[in-house]
């Protein structure tokens, strides 16, 4: 009997070295279906009923379109998504006949040009009453540091746990975005010459320019600001360049009051129709358009 | 034998076999201390454990082999097109359940797609709407389940037509800002009723609220009446506060503070936090407190 317990013993401690050094080797892939193959005893197809490639492949087909297509409605494309649930036991719970379970999400994809990366847990609590799912945690990692606006609203989101609302405005935000970008390609084929993207039209500013009176410059800054409820709203600002001499000749102060007059100009009119009037006034050719300045 | 958990991609066996040989390991060390009699039940362990050993030699010399060899796994083993399919089939599967965590997801229709949008308050998972739309030129709505005092002619009016992603996001909006409001107006009433002197007058689409609390202040209460208008349907903060008193008088100074403060916390912080604020019994109100 002895000899047979030591021979167990020996036995279970060279299972757990080499499970141990199972862990350490990499398993491809593709060893999987082998590895069911070689341990029958241990695996048993659970699949109820047996699919033929080809059932297999025209249900891929139609799930791959349905994907296809609520990425079209949502703008949002999901590329990877796991999911793991704990369900938490504890006597006390038991007892009073409560059921809590732990989710953790964790998905990627993108929005457009912005890459996005989601972790978060729900916490589900069942008791006789009712259910109630409330997120306890969210992460949300994103890559493009080139939207700075984003930093501020995605710590927010972040705080309040609201993942609908991180969505919903970056959705909105990246409308946004791309109706700029279409804005000032529109005016940089309409005015090449005066109009300047030094940064690209995917940048937030334009730089106009006089034609008759280089020199003098104006920069059209248009960023998006998130609010507190995550409502996306553009902001445009004009800043002015302007030669010292014709700053000194400026006795009524046009210039300074430039910036307010494009905005009481955007009010007025709205972006678009604000920037064509103001190119059209510095790509006039009268000489009542020498004063750079908007009226 | 029991069933093990399917292999997952990423982690190789180690969930599924290492899972069940942990149980195996435990099934063998129980018989273990209950001797059932008999040499040859510890001696069939013995035969078990040696052949379940011997399999995980091969398969860890397998490895090895491939490791030092290099090879692409793709070319040395074979793969049934079948789960690879069936992989591809979950992953596929678990990516279109996990729209619903954008608030948006959809599923395919005979005759087009139903929408459904889901609403959220601070991380509380609230009630979910649908919109059953029709493809056709032009797109219809056929069905939904949105609340009649939500403008959903309205914004269909702007936005299906021409851009579908529009008029999904901004019903998403109203209708968010709507259970926003709703949960908050809720809580009051359930968690605060003992702050309450009288029934929470509150419209269906929760943006007119109406009620008289009772205010603390160096241990004297007073009844303070509070209206709360909400004219930005789509935001869950009031646009327009008022908090007034029954009577001729004047107040004191200090309760006159009490009444200004409290008109600027319903301004600024969701309801419910504002009454547990109260129940905190501060005599100062801090007015940082994190949102």
């Amino acid at each position: 009997m002895d000899a047979e317990q030591a021979e167990v013993r020996v036995l279970e401690a060279e299972v757990q070295a080499l499970k141990r050094a199972l862990e350490e080797l990499p398993a491809p892939a593709a060893a999987t279906a082998r590895v069911r193959k070689s341990f029958p005893e241990i695996y048993q197809s659970d699949s109820e009923g047996w699919e033929t490639s080809k059932d297999l492949r025209s249900n891929l087909g139609n799930l791959e379109s349905e994907l296809l297509f609520l990425n079209t409605l949502t703008g949002i494309n999901i590329r990877k998504y796991s999911k793991k649930t704990e369900n938490l036991v504890s006597a006390e719970l038991t007892e009073r006949r409560i059921k809590k379970v732990l989710q953790r999400h964790k998905l990627s994809g993108n929005c457009h040009m912005i890459t996005f990366q989601v972790e978060f847990q729900i916490l589900e609590v069942q008791n006789k009453d009712n259910l109630s799912s409330v997120i306890t945690d969210l992460n949300i990692i994103m890559e493009s540091t080139a939207y700075s606006e984003l930093s501020e609203f995605v710590s927010r989101a972040e705080e309040r746990r609201d993942l609908f609302m991180f969505f919903r405005s970056l959705h909105f935000f990246v409308e946004w975005c791309e109706y700029r970008k279409r804005t000032f390609k529109h005016f940089k084929e309409k005015y090449p010459a005066a109009v300047r993207l030094p940064e690209g039209a995917s940048s937030s500013c334009m730089h106009i320019r006089s034609t008759s009176q280089p020199g003098f410059e104006l920069v059209i800054v248009w960023q998006m600001h998130i609010d507190e409820e995550g409502q996306v709203l553009p902001k445009l600002d004009l800043l002015t360049q302007v030669p010292q001499r014709a700053l000194e000749l400026d006795q009524e102060g046009a210039v300074a009051a430039a910036p307010r007059s494009f905005r009481a100009l955007l009010g007025a009119l709205g972006v678009e129709a604000a920037l064509d009037s103001l190119l059209r006034l510095l790509c006039a050719e009268e000489p009542a358009a020498r004063s750079a300045a908007p009226e | 034998m029991e069933l093990a958990n399917s292999l997952s991609q990423e982690g190789g066996p180690k969930g599924g076999v290492l899972a069940h040989l942990e149980r195996l390991e435990s099934k063998s060390r129980k018989k273990f201390e209950e001797p059932q009699g008999a040499e040859s039940a510890l001696g069939s362990k013995i035969r078990k454990l040696r052949s379940l050993r011997d399999k995980l030699r091969a398969e860890v010399q397998r490895r090895q082999a491939r490791v030092e060899a290099s090879v692409e796994p793709d070319q040395t083993f074979e793969v049934s097109e079948q789960e690879v399919l069936e992989t591809k089939l979950e992953n596929v599967k678990s990516i279109l359940q996990a729209y619903r965590f954008t608030g948006l997801s959809g599923k395919l229709t005979s005759r087009g797609v139903c929408v459904s949008i889901g609403t959220a308050f601070e991380g509380n998972l609230l009630d979910s709407y649908f919109v059953d739309i029709v493809i056709q030129k032009p797109l219809q709505i056929h069905h939904h389940s949105i609340p009649v005092f939500i403008p959903l002619e309205e914004i269909a009016a702007k936005y299906l037509q021409t851009n579908i992603q529009h008029f999904l996001f901004s019903l998403c909006e109203y209708l968010n800002a709507y259970s926003g409001r709703k949960y908050q107006a809720d809580q009051l009433q359930k968690d605060f009723a003992a702050f309450l002197a009288g029934p929470l007058q509150r419209n269906s689409l929760c943006n007119l609220l109406s009620f008289t609390y009772k205010a603390e202040l160096s241990g004297q209460s007073f009844p303070f009446c509070a209206r709360l208008l909400y004219k930005d349907i789509t935001r869950t903060l009031p646009t327009d506060v008022a908090v007034t008193y029954q009577g001729m008088d004047a107040l004191s100074t200090s309760w006159e503070e009490q009444r200004a403060s409290h008109e600027n916390l319903f301004c600024t912080k969701p309801l419910h936090h504002v009454f547990a604020s109260f129940a905190r019994r501060e005599e100062k109100l801090d007015m940082n407190l994190v949102y």
